[in-house]
């Protein structure tokens, strides 16, 4: 029997490859997809881990946002007498200043993102810089190089400020990104001013191992010296820094023991101390979702295509129906038959999944170019990431074969089962069989009686949906997203399928169009058996993904850039220091007409306890760790908030676009017996905290406890500065204190403008809100391009559904060309109604994937970025064209051959 | 009125090449019935479809009143076809999806005229099908598929009707009335009718019969004997 089946699947399949054309490709296409992302993914994963040390800088690292105080330092000191190796590294945004005019223009001040090192720089990992030579040299070069590179430091001061380093003999140089020389005009051996010093260009850094890997950057990188920092006077109470100790320890020893040492050690420095072991997991998380998501959009592209395999075997049973009944005659029975050609429609899906593992394994060749682009680090050359093959790509090439046979498995059993229904009577007389009805024809309700009573078909659904729903969360890697994405896809695929035969419904019942042309077209859309609503379905799935990814991009620059307020400010000047602040606020009066510039001072914090209760965060011995792996999302939200920094301050009023929610905002002239805080309401549910608590929180080891007096509603998107935490007036006497200036100036003035705050204020770093708002928006554009690139497979095999279920029909569009030819209809009229036919059909798909996709980017805003919705005719019009062009070009391909047969030889054969 | 030159034609099948028609010159003039008889695979029905235009002779030329159909391009045949040239199929061949009348008015529409409804009711009337104009071709027994294809391949009055073994789907009674149909469009209109059978009686009614055998022409009751070529070909 199964020798049979074996024989009998390979001899239909040797007469009617052709036919399965589309199957092996329906099938490739989505295995490519799948494999693409998960190739990708699992080599990230692979890089990511095997440069951890490299990526967190050490086998340890100690942040802290503020100078490490004597304690911690002292604890510093006792590691390296304990034979472990530390350096230090200092990050900061700052602003460098060209030393000379440069007639050929380029900007004279630049944001940059500064990094001072040490001589044991970097511990691991490889620093990437041209000219090849050690760092030191670079960094710290002998006199003789800054007296080549033009003047000495000393006689060259071009600017006010300049002569106050001529007491400073050293020579301190600069490594930078080569985007800064770009900018500035600048080139190797030039001079830069940053703060109060200046440097020399000494090369140029092309990757660093521990760069933290953030979706964008306000500037290029300068590498400097902890000596010219230093010199350069740009920390200072209060300045925004984050400092890092990095600890290399023997490879012999496993590094949790002192992990947890320092962590308690380090308590009061509110210092975060963490292993190579979790190095980076925001990175972690941010490659895992991605890949999760595109393996989604992926698995979208491999279900469409299986709609083109039920769609291919729908066709290939109806063209069998003789064979078929012959086998029946000659004694097979239905299983045999069935399991006949579930055999054939399995091998095709295996020689489908083999094609999509090469087409994959290309793919993923260039998935990194597109993924590089959003990643302002070069992270990937970072990782020293490769896109061969190894060992790992065992994994995911295996899950794509898998997951292309489940498919292939699920999507044919349906169609199979319609082969019991063939009486072998079928040799004699055609209409023996009952009509195969389509998707359309019948109610729900028929459907729904005829399932329960028939029990193979019910069971039969039922199998399919479960195995659906195994492959859906196998892929998504977890029940939750498996189930939500395939109740999605059910839930498009429904609509879909109701509007589309709804809109097929309601066509029936309309008059005849006149035209000949019109009348032929709508005729083949609406005749019994018509694949309207599998195209319709297939094709508006692709359009709905893709253009779910443009509605969404563009509510977020949307967000971002249209909503602007016309007033928003165009700087944030940051690190003002108190002393500075009446030199800022004149220098602005100045320069805008006597306006004040709204000026807020701020103190950076962390919280210390909550309810008098001490919040430790890290785990100091193995046992919390273990404690921690366990906790569940919620939990990890509120670790967000207990370990974030914050940012505070205190207002007299309450600022615009607050609004108390609970509590009350204090009372003018009101006297505090204590410090009161208005606490942002989203922060104070995730900690659990209501009026009348109080907050403990530590500015840089001096503890203040606040009680919590309102709580507050924000609209974080309204452009100027918000808090989580707002204290009562007099709190924060006392404590290390900056402001930032908030000032709107127009864009013809803004660079005229930077360049005076650097003259004067050096350490004062000005963050240009159009440029962030920018780089936003690119790394965005980066972002979309690559969800979008894999969703275009969905579109892809969108299309392949409509080529299969039009070559379905390819006989008897022959045909009825063939007549009308014969009746003397040209070959224009016949290709034109092709066209209209094609794109009605494109209309219908269109229409109904971009409603469904502003569903759905609804769903996503409103879900994930809690943002409005608003109806984007644009992007929908774009979608609804293109998705006419693709239409009427996929049926153009299929059937243009059709148009140039001659009547005769398709008659003859009749 | 129809005037064929020497044709031949070949057709590739499995790889070789099969002749299908061999140097055929024939002359029908205007407002002759004509009966193309012989066996199966004599090549009658493929010499029916190259008058028609339907496809394209290897060699020789085809001349329809006064006009070298070899040479049209498809669409000038096809607008050709419209006018010229009326055509019923042995399997009716009528479009599954459009009515009786939706299928008479087809040729109608695609020259363009105006009342092709009315005209198209018209001419079902004529057949007398004036009461089945809104059934589809299944819903139509044989011998109404086939009035209502003799109905579709005059709507347009062409001078001349080619019909492919009208009957031969049909039992004899129907058969008749299908050929009474005929033989009446050639009497009122003076329409030239090749018709292709197998059927003696049938070719008989006919003022001509042209018999033919492995892609030869075999006999011609009335040879056009100021055609030179085929008064050659026929002298012993």
């Amino acid at each position: 029997m199964t020798q049979f089946m074996l024989n009998m699947a390979w001899r239909e399949t040797r007469a009617a490859w052709r036919h399965f054309l589309y199957f092996l490709v329906c099938i490739a296409v989505g295995v490519g997809a799948l494999v693409a992302v998960s190739l990708f993914g699992a080599n990230v994963e692979q890089a990511v881990t095997r440069e951890a040390r490299g990526l967190l800088g050490g086998d340890l690292e100690i942040r802290l946002s503020h100078t490490i105080g004597p304690q911690g330092m002292a604890a510093l000191e006792s590691l390296s007498n304990r034979d472990f190796s530390i350096t230090h590294v200092s990050e900061l945004v700052a602003m460098a200043a060209r030393t000379e005019q440069i007639p050929m223009g380029g900007q004279p001040t630049q944001i940059v993102e500064l990094k001072a090192v040490e001589s044991g720089y970097p511990l691991y990992g490889a620093l990437k810089v041209e000219p090849s030579r050690p760092l030191p040299e670079l960094l710290t070069p002998s006199i003789s190089v800054c007296s080549r590179s033009g003047a000495s430091p000393v006689t060259s001061p071009t600017t006010l400020h300049a002569s106050r380093f001529t007491s400073d003999a050293s020579c301190h140089g600069a490594v930078v990104q080569e985007s800064l020389l770009i900018r500035m005009k600048l080139a190797v051996g030039d001079r830069l001013k940053i703060g109060q010093s200046l440097f020399i260009i000494t090369g140029i850094v092309r990757t660093e191992p521990d760069r933290t890997a953030n979706a964008f950057s306000l500037g290029p990188r300068v590498l400097i010296s902890q000596e010219g920092l230093r010199a350069a006077l740009l920390i200072q109470p209060g300045s925004r820094v984050r400092e890092r100790y990095l600890v290399k320890i023997p490879a012999s020893m496993p590094p949790e023991p002192l992990m947890y040492e320092l962590r308690g050690r380090l308590a009061s420095e509110s210092a975060r101390v963490s292993g190579y072991r979790d190095a980076q997991p925001q990175l972690k998380q941010f490659l895992e979702q991605l890949t999760r998501y595109l393996g989604l959009i992926g698995l979208t592209a491999l279900f469409v295509g299986g709609l083109g395999v039920a769609t291919s075997i729908h066709a290939f049973v109806r063209e069998k129906l003789n064979t078929i009944a012959i086998l029946k005659t000659a004694g097979a029975d239905s299983a045999t038959v069935i399991g006949t050609y579930l055999l054939q429609a399995l091998l095709l899906g295996l020689a489908g999944s083999l094609i999509g593992l090469v087409i994959g394994i290309l793919l993923q060749q260039a998935l990194p170019w597109v993924v590089a682009g959003f990643l302002a680090s070069d992270l990937l050359d970072q990782l020293g990431f490769t896109a061969d093959l190894s060992g790992t790509a065992i994994v995911p090439l295996a899950k794509g074969v898998a997951l292309g046979l489940l498919s292939t498995l699920l999507f044919t059993l349906w169609p199979l089962l319609t082969i019991r229904d063939i009486k072998p009577a079928m040799i004699f007389r055609r209409d023996v069989l009952p009509p195969v009805s389509a998707e359309g024809g019948d109610t729900v309700r028929n459907w729904v009686t005829r399932l329960t009573k028939d029990r193979v078909k019910g069971g039969l659904l039922l199998i399919i949906g479960l195995g659906l729903a195994l492959l859906s969360i196998w892929q998504a890697g977890s029940w939750r997203v498996g189930l939500m994405f395939l109740g999605a896809f059910v839930a498009a695929v429904f609509l879909l399928g109701t509007s589309a035969w709804m809109m097929v419904r309601f066509l029936n019942r309309w008059p005849r169009p006149g035209s000949l042309i019109l009348r032929q077209a709508l005729g083949n859309i609406l005749r019994p058996g018509s694949q309207a609503v599998s195209i319709t379905i297939a094709i508006g799935i692709g359009v709905m993904v893709v253009v779910t990814v443009s509605l969404v991009e563009r509510s977020l620059l949307r967000q971002v850039g249209d909503n602007r307020p016309t007033d928003a400010p165009t700087f944030f000047f940051i690190d003002i220091q108190p002393d500075q602040r009446e030199g800022f606020a004149s220098l602005m009066r100045t320069r805008r007409g006597g306006q004040n510039p709204a000026l807020i001072p701020l103190v950076r914090s962390r919280l210390s306890a909550l309810n008098g209760k001490t919040i430790t965060l890290e785990a100091t011995s193995e046992e919390e760790a273990r404690k921690e792996q366990a906790v569940e999302k919620d939990q990890r939200r509120k670790n967000w908030y207990l370990s974030r920094e914050y940012v505070l301050t205190f207002f007299d009023a309450l600022p615009k676009d607050n609004e108390v929610v609970e509590g009350q905002w204090w009372k003018p002239g009101q006297v505090f017996a204590k410090p009161l805080v208005s606490i942002e309401a989203e922060a104070a549910k995730s900690l659990g905290l209501t009026v009348g608590d109080t907050i403990e929180v530590d500015v840089q080891g001096v503890l203040i406890t606040t009680e919590v007096s309102s709580i507050r509603k924000v609209d974080w998107g309204n452009f100027s500065t918000n808090f989580y935490m707002i204290l009562s007036p007099g709190s924060l006497d006392g404590a290390p204190m900056t402001y930032v200036a908030t000032v709107h100036v127009p864009s013809s003035e803004e660079i005229a403008l930077q360049e005076a705050v650097v003259e004067s204020f050096p350490n004062v770093t000005a963050i240009n809100v159009g440029d962030v708002l920018d780089g936003f928006a690119r790394m965005l554009d980066r972002l979309s391009l690559a969800i979008r690139a894999v969703a275009l497979f969905c579109v892809l095999s969108g299309a392949l559904v409509m080529a299969a279920a039009l070559a379905a029909t390819r006989y008897r569009r022959l045909y009825e060309s063939v007549i009308l030819k014969a009746m003397g209809a040209t070959r224009s009229v016949i290709a034109c109604s092709f066209a209209a036919e094609y794109a009605f059909l494109g209309t219908i798909g269109g229409l109904l994937g971009s409603g469904l996709a502003s569903a759905l980017s609804w769903a996503v805003l409103a879900t994930v970025f809690d943002l409005s919705w608003s109806l984007q005719p644009p992007v929908l019009a774009v979608g609804c064209l293109a998705t006419i062009a693709l239409t009427m070009l996929v049926g153009f391909l299929s059937t243009y051959r059709i148009l140039g047969q001659p009547p005769l030889s398709v008659l003859r054969h009749e | 009125m129809i005037k064929l030159t020497d044709v031949s034609m070949m057709l590739a099948a499995a790889g070789r090449s099969v002749r299908i028609l061999e140097g055929i010159s024939l002359s029908i003039p205007a407002k002759q019935t004509v009966a193309v008889i012989g066996p199966s695979g004599s090549g009658k029905s493929t010499l029916l479809g190259l008058m028609a235009g339907l496809d394209r002779p290897t060699t020789g030329s085809i001349m329809l009143d006064g006009t070298d159909i070899t040479t049209l391009s498809e669409s000038s045949m096809a607008r050709f076809r419209r006018e010229k040239v009326g055509y019923v199929f042995q399997s009716f061949h009528l479009i599954p999806t459009l009515t009786a009348i939706e299928n008479v008015a087809v040729p109608l529409e695609l020259s363009g005229e105006r009342r092709a409804g009315a005209r198209a009711a018209e001419l079902l009337e004529a057949v007398g099908l004036s009461d089945r104009t809104g059934h589809y071709p299944v819903q139509l027994s044989g011998g109404e598929q086939q009035r209502v294809a003799v109905a579709r391949a005059f709507a347009c009055r062409p001078p001349i009707l080619l019909a492919d073994e009208p009957t031969g789907n049909l039992d004899s009674t129907t058969g008749t009335h299908v050929i009474d149909l005929l033989l009446a469009l050639h009497r009122d209109y003076g329409t030239t009718l090749v018709l292709v059978t197998h059927d003696a009686a049938l070719a008989s009614l006919m003022q001509r019969v042209v018999s033919m055998r492995d892609g030869h022409l075999e006999s011609d009751s009335m040879p056009d004997l100021t055609d030179r070529s085929i008064a050659g070909e026929l002298r012993p």
